[in-house]
């Protein structure tokens, strides 16, 4: 597949703070790349290095496979931190001006609105907008030269649950569309439910990135119920138990790699023993990300 | 270039500051440069009281080809207020922090800096194309017979006019992209006169034609003040130079240093 973007040890400090050390990412075109990482961890500065109004301290980055330039960035559509307009000027006015700049057909600007459901207060000015209309005036701005890429910077952030639910629909159409995604979010639910691949950043480095999908793969937790006063011993004595541990008379087994559910249920059969309760737990997101976040190595 | 002005001038002309502070200017401009002869007319008056008396017909403050030099040195002393407008302009860029969006829509920083200078080029050619305007007419009452010979001489005073402006607003616009807030920025270019001007006295006098080296004196160095000539004194009626030529090399440094700055920073 086609790279889109890639960084060769991008890094910047600000002054002596490393915020990037030494990033190297690729995303391909069609993913929704998600970058994972707490408050501070350095995603923004990448994105804004990525956008060209940070100057990277060394490093490198490509996008389509050419150095980067103005142009390359009319390409892409970007909204970083909180959504910027001239305030004084209604949202109609403003996503003209960011069709001028990005030389965008301005007939493009009726069908975004559109998207973001934003048509009916075109013509009032954005600073009378509320926070969730301003976060959506801002997709539309990013739609508006009809880009390859989007990039998408906490776009939920500080809306209300009905508000991300909307925006969330609308990330979803637009990646349906072909349309190579790269979101940085520090809310995990929101990059599983809506990226392919992610990349989880801490104090500036890369910690681990794959697709999505990889998540839950692997070992795997059973969960187990059944009367029988010795379980926890036999749960011990099964050869595909990493540990065991008695949580709220429910048993949480830790399985070697290649062991299912089914193994224990048969392993318990043999033994006599019928589970009333069995369930395969996959490991989300958020759990794989805090456990990422506390085997890498501290950041120097 | 001209696409670069459109984004600019769209940007400003839904702001009613710019249009404000625009009126302003150009109706005090208008107004200034056109009552001259009210403004004899008064000292006379004055004079009158103290017994003085004041032919104020025998002034030709509006005749060709005298009405260019002095209309021109009166407008130039009205440029502050364009400038003001140039430093809002850019300050409000980094305080709404549109400067930002504006390059990762697809502005490069060089064509950022070149909308900002060209809405400059633009102001300075309207400011010049109306003291023009209001020289010719008010030449074309007062003078009390036309020469075409007269009304075609000294017309190089606007060629310099327009550098007096635009090198005056360029300054105006390195300021406001090196100190980045509005109010401060505006302080310091009301007191940039005086700054430099205390600096001047302290230089001695073996020094002192390095004087007309400063910026500030460079760009008033242009258009020499023409009044003194009623009081039968020599002035300077004509544009030097070498003051042409300090000027022009201040606007290219004032631009310059805009551009190292907006090139490396992080915006």
């Amino acid at each position: 597949m086609e790279t889109v973007l890639s960084t060769d040890k991008l890094t910047k400090y600000f002054g002596k703070l490393c915020a990037v050390n030494r990033l190297d990412l690729e995303v391909k075109r069609g993913q929704v790349f998600g970058m994972l990482g707490p408050n501070g961890s350095g995603k923004t500065t990448t994105l804004g290095m990525l956008m060209g109004v940070t100057n990277p301290t060394s490093g490198n980055f490509s996008w389509f496979g050419e150095p980067a330039t103005n142009h390359t960035r009319k390409k892409i559509g970007a909204v970083l931190e909180h959504p910027i307009f001239y305030p004084y000027l209604s949202g109609q006015k403003n996503l003209e001006l960011n069709a001028m700049i990005k030389g965008a057909d301005p007939r493009n600007i009726a069908k975004v609105l559109d998207v973001v459901e934003l048509t009916q207060r075109k013509d009032h000015k954005y600073k009378t907008y509320s926070l969730g209309m301003k976060q959506r005036l801002a997709i539309a701005s990013a739609l508006v030269s009809d880009p390859i890429i989007l990039i998408l910077d906490e776009p939920t952030n500080g809306l209300d649950p009905m508000g991300i639910a909307e925006i969330r629909e609308i990330i979803k159409r637009i990646a349906a569309d072909g349309k190579t995604i790269i979101l940085a979010s520090h809310l995990l639910d929101e990059v599983q439910k809506v990226c392919t691949h992610f990349a989880i950043l801490r104090k500036g480095n890369l910690v681990h990135s794959g697709p999505v999908d990889d998540v839950g793969k692997g070992e795997e937790t059973v969960e187990v119920v059944a009367y029988h006063d010795d379980l926890s011993h036999i749960l011990h004595e099964f050869n595909g138990s990493l540990s065991v541990k008695s949580e709220g008379g429910k048993f949480q087994v830790r399985m070697r790699e290649g062991f299912h559910s089914v193994d224990l249920n048969k392993f318990l059969f043999e033994k006599g023993i019928v589970a009333s309760h069995i369930l395969t737990q996959k490991k989300s997101l958020e759990k794989q990300f805090l456990e990422i976040l506390q085997e890498a190595p501290a950041a120097k | 270039m001209l696409h670069l002005l459109k984004i600019d001038l769209k940007k400003l002309t839904s702001y009613r500051t710019f249009w404000v502070v625009c009126g302003l200017y150009f109706s005090t401009l208008a107004f200034v440069t056109a009552s001259g002869m009210e403004f004899l007319k008064w000292l006379a008056s004055k004079g009158a009281e103290f017994g003085a008396n004041i032919n104020i017909n025998r002034i030709p403050l509006y005749h060709f080809p005298d009405v260019w030099q002095n209309l021109v040195f009166i407008s130039g002393m009205f440029k502050i207020v364009l400038a003001i407008m140039v430093v809002i302009s850019v300050t409000n860029e980094y305080q709404y922090r549109t400067i930002r969006q504006n390059i990762i829509d697809g502005m490069s920083r060089l064509e950022f800096l070149q909308s900002k200078m060209l809405t400059n080029v633009l102001l300075s050619l309207m400011s010049v194309a109306m003291v023009f305007v209001i020289a010719l007419v008010t030449g074309l009452i007062y003078s009390p017979q036309i020469e075409i010979a007269d009304i075609f001489t000294d017309l190089e005073f606007f060629p310099a006019y327009f550098l007096e402006i635009f090198a005056f607003l360029s300054y105006a616009l390195m300021l406001g992209i090196l100190v980045q807030r509005s109010g401060l920025t505006i302080i310091l270019l009301l007191l940039s006169h005086m700054i430099e001007a205390i600096i001047k006295v302290n230089i001695p006098d073996a020094a002192s034609f390095l004087k007309d080296f400063f910026p500030m004196q460079s760009i008033t160095n242009l258009i020499a003040m023409p009044f003194a000539r009623y009081a039968l004194q020599e002035i300077q009626d004509y544009v030097a130079i070498g003051a042409v030529l300090i000027a022009l090399a201040w606007t290219f440094l004032f631009n310059y240093f805009a551009y190292l700055r907006l090139k490396k920073s992080d915006i």
